[in-house]
């Protein structure tokens, strides 16, 4: 409600005016288009056009009680209380009482200075005394009249145009091609002379006021009030004969740059335009009033929207710039060089230079990615299997990764980069304590790659330890577990460098054109390789004295009960010299029942499976040991053979052996080649009788065992080793001897046969196979027992 | 290195994080850091019921300080490569002069 008929509306209520200046203002860009329809009739103002009709919203009623506040009647003075009573006349004809009031107060109350309150009081009333004697408040009303003189120096806001659709600029534009071409030719007459004869230098904006356009004075104004006002003065009165044309959308929207000659108007937009290419500099200042003159009304428009615009971006970097120099160059550089290692060790980048370091840094994922980036046929391929995978594609495949990798040019780009930014920091020796003067502490820093140090133990001399460790050595018993853990472990650190060292092998020295710098580097390898092939054969303790009285395993056995000592087996073999090879497979042949895989591969009476430990123990020899010694045996001549087998039946306990998986496969493993070899024919008789006199003697030991030999139960179907040793031996047997392994086995093969009739199909068939390897192997087939 | 290198071989691979608080979470690792900082993506958390608050969560940042234990996939953990690794990186350490 209004209480004195004002609009109480605040004014964040009511918000900006559309009409008044400032960013709310929309500007219409085709607000010269519908100048230029009425070109002719733009030299006056009209108050139609220019009054806002605010006064039409003020809410008159609810003043119903005015009468009652403010003492008037009805029919009372009216005349005298209006709408625009006058407070300050009114109070001042009671200021007499209330000065008297104050001073009053101020006597009761025994102030000082009595007078001074009373000289105060005085002047205050200076300059007023007039309003005293005022009895009558005239009326204020505005007289209409008054604004019937056009007074373009007190703009009246532009009101708020409708933004015009696009039929009408349309129409517009169509309706001032008519209209222009006349006008157009008036103006170029009348500005001609002023052109050619000032031109727009600054000292003279409008050198002949008279003759400049009269549609540009009133606009001038709008933009720069101080300049325009001096101008009515020179408006023609003929203007006011044009002051209530109802037909004028919009006055003061400037004129029309398009009715310009184009050579003029051109030149007029390129001065607007120079700020423009300035902008970007920020140092373009904004022109004086005097050069604004010079601007047609379009060119300034533009300007001044250039300006608004570099107005906004130099508030927006203002803002922004609150925080600049707050970090030296020398602080960007850190914070870049550590982002850059961050990205490096994200990355995982290789860097190029030196592959070895990544390989170092990095070694399970670089590793890993070359051995499983490949196709991988089956994912349980045994680990031998799998450490050959990773051996053989290590060197070539890190060569492939280098050429492919253009993918990530960018990031290659990058590391280049960082590179230099890196190794600088890596030159740097790292003072890993920060102290500072007069403090009690240290500061120590640390990075992830060397994190800071809880305990800062002091670690004893190199040579000390060494030393040490040597003399306690020959004190702990050698076969204790530490010690044979110990002595894997020296395997595995021999064996990864002379793993590091095999993947640097230069290039083959080809033929006679090779250069001798390559031989010679070829050269400087072989002799690297031998020295820490020598390494690694000192580590395997093969060559340690055989003690046979000694109740403790020779190391090298001891080794292979660990299962991290048989792992090593495969590897080590392939680095091993054919020498080497047989003799590795001797030590192990000569322990063959000492052997941890031998001696618990045993089922134990009243035990129908071997414990799982032991299996598992098994299983990984099979897996990983077996195969390298059968590398070795299968392209073994016919003495090694024999060798070995003279070695079993003098020196182990064969019978025993013959029970386990282990010692089973050996035997199967040497007799099989020695089959081979006589089928294709490579040995003499009198070698041959050598071997029927070592075979006879191993049948005969093995004879009183043989139905023992097959593991616990039928169902396990784990049996089939046996038939291959079966089988292995009936090939080499004489019929007589065939004779007596049937009747050995007989009853385990009708079992098996009877047994196989009440499994699935597929299973029957895998143990009826598994019975015929020995079968076939004498001349039978399961079949003729059915 | 050796740990944030074998992580890194574990991405794309679904792991269960095993947190401090005694929440685990079980998710696809989708990256790690040198910090072993831990991304995982489209993760389930073990005994929803008792962490409700986390049953809309689908992808989780999770710092590495936070981590008691990383629950691997045995068959993408490569163990002779990885004892070859831990020999390297002991050597290095050991060669590194304190």
């Amino acid at each position: 409600m209004s209480f004195f008929g004002f609009d109480t509306t605040l004014p964040k209520d009511r918000g900006h005016p559309l009409a008044a200046p400032g960013f709310g203002q929309v500007q219409d860009p085709f607000a010269h288009l519908s100048q230029g329809a009425n070109n002719e009739h733009d030299d006056a103002i009209d108050f139609d056009d220019t009054y806002d009709g605010l006064g039409d919203h003020l809410d008159e009623a609810g003043d119903d009680f005015n009468d009652d506040t403010f003492g008037g009647g009805p029919g009372a003075n009216r005349q005298t209380v209006g709408k625009d009573f006058d407070f300050f006349g009114r109070t001042a004809e009671v200021s007499d009482a209330i000065e008297e009031e104050q001073l009053r107060y101020s006597r009761a109350h025994d102030l000082k200075g009595t007078s001074l309150g009373r000289n105060q009081v005085a002047p205050a009333r200076t300059g007023y005394e007039k309003y005293q004697a005022l009895e009558h408040v005239s009326d204020l009303q505005v007289d209409q009249n008054l604004w019937g003189e056009p007074e373009p120096q007190y703009q009246q806001p532009v009101p708020a145009r409708k933004m015009m659709s696009l039929d009408e600029v349309e129409a517009l534009m169509k309706s001032q091609k008519k209209h222009a071409i006349p006008v157009n030719q008036q103006q170029v007459v009348s500005r001609e002379p002023t052109r050619t004869t000032s031109g727009y230098s600054s000292d003279t904006p409008y050198p002949d006021r008279s003759t400049a356009p009269l549609s540009q004075i009133p606009s001038q104004g709008m933009y720069n009030q101080h300049v325009s006002v001096e101008l009515p003065a020179t408006l023609p009165i003929g203007s006011q004969s044009h002051q209530h044309h109802p037909q004028h959308p919009a006055i003061f929207q400037g004129p029309d740059h398009q009715a310009l000659p184009p050579g003029l108007a051109s030149s007029q937009r390129s001065i607007a335009q120079q700020p423009s290419s300035h902008r970007m500099s920020g140092q373009q200042m904004p022109l004086n009033p005097q050069q604004m003159l010079q601007i047609s009304e379009a060119g300034r428009e533009e300007f001044l929207k250039e300006e608004a615009k570099r107005a906004k971006r130099n508030h927006k970097i203002m803002l922004l710039s609150k925080d600049n120099g707050l970090m030296t160059p020398q602080d960007k550089n850190f914070i870049t060089r550590m982002q850059l290692q961050q990205l490096m060790a994200a990355s995982g980048s290789a860097n190029d230079q030196d592959p070895d370091a990544t390989l170092s840094e990095d070694f399970y994922y670089q590793v890993h990615r070359m051995i499983r980036g490949g196709p991988r046929t089956n994912p349980q391929q045994p680990l031998s299997h799998f450490a050959q995978t990773y051996l053989f594609q290590t060197g070539s495949r890190h060569n492939n990764r280098k050429a492919n990798r253009g993918a990530d040019n960018h990031l290659q780009r990058m590391e280049q980069q960082v590179q230099r930014a890196v190794e600088a920091a890596k030159a740097k020796p790292k003072n890993k304590q920060l102290v500072i003067e007069g403090s009690l502490g240290k500061i120590s820093f640390g990075n992830s790659k060397t994190p800071k140090p809880l305990l800062n133990i002091k670690r004893p001399d190199h040579a000390e330890t060494v030393s040490r460790s040597r003399g306690a050595h020959k004190e702990i018993n050698t076969n204790s577990r530490r010690a044979i853990l110990k002595d894997i472990e020296s395997i595995y650190s021999s064996l990864m460098k002379i793993e590091d060292e095999a993947r640097k092998e230069p290039p083959l020295p080809t033929g006679a054109a090779s250069e001798p710098g390559i031989v010679e580097q070829h050269m400087a390898w072989r002799s690297g390789m031998q020295a820490l092939n020598e390494k690694l054969w000192s580590a395997l303790k093969v060559l340690e004295p055989i003690d046979p009285t000694s109740s403790v395993p020779h190391p090298f056995i001891a080794m292979l009960s660990f299962s991290k000592g048989k792992k090593v087996i495969p590897r080590v073999f392939r680095h091993m010299s054919s020498e080497q090879r047989v003799t590795i497979l001797t030590m192990i042949v000569i322990h063959l029942d000492v052997l941890d895989v031998v001696r618990l591969g045993q089922l134990q009476p009243g035990e129908t499976h071997l414990p799982t430990a032991s299996r598992e123990a098994i299983d990984l020899f099979s897996a990983a040991v077996t195969p390298s010694l059968f590398g070795y045996v299968s392209e073994a001549p016919l003495y090694n053979i024999m060798g070995l087998l003279g070695l079993i039946l003098d020196r182990v306990h064969v019978q025993a052996s013959a029970k386990t998986r282990i010692g089973l496969s050996i035997l199967t493993m040497l007799t099989s080649r020695a089959i081979l070899i006589r089928e294709t024919g490579a040995t003499d008789d009198g070698e041959w009788q050598q071997w029927t006199q070592l075979y006879n003697r191993l049948f005969d030991v093995l004879e009183p065992v043989l139905s023992q030999i097959f593991p616990g139960s039928f169902n396990s179907g784990e049996d089939v080793y046996v038939w291959q040793f079966l089988a292995a031996m009936g090939s080499g047997a004489s019929p007589e001897q065939q004779q007596r392994l049937v009747i050995a086995v007989k009853d385990r093969v009708m079992e098996t046969v009877t047994q196989s009739k009440t499994l699935p199909p597929d299973m029957a068939a895998q143990r009826l196979g598994n019975v015929n390897l020995f079968m076939r192997a004498i001349g039978l087939d399961v079949e003729l027992l059915g | 290195m050796l740990f944030f290198s074998f992580f890194k071989t574990l991405v794309d691979h679904e792991v269960t994080v095993e947190l401090k608080n005694d929440i685990q979470i079980r998710g696809t690792l989708k990256s790690v850091d040198q910090f072993l900082n831990i991304k995982l993506d489209d993760i389930q958390v073990l005994e929803e019921l008792k962490y409700p608050h986390l049953s809309s969560v689908k992808n989780v940042f999770i710092r590495g300080s936070v981590v008691r234990y990383v629950h691997l996939p045995a068959a993408s953990v490569d163990t002779a490569l990885l004892e070859d690794a831990t020999r390297r990186e002991a050597a290095s350490q050991a060669a590194k002069p304190r």
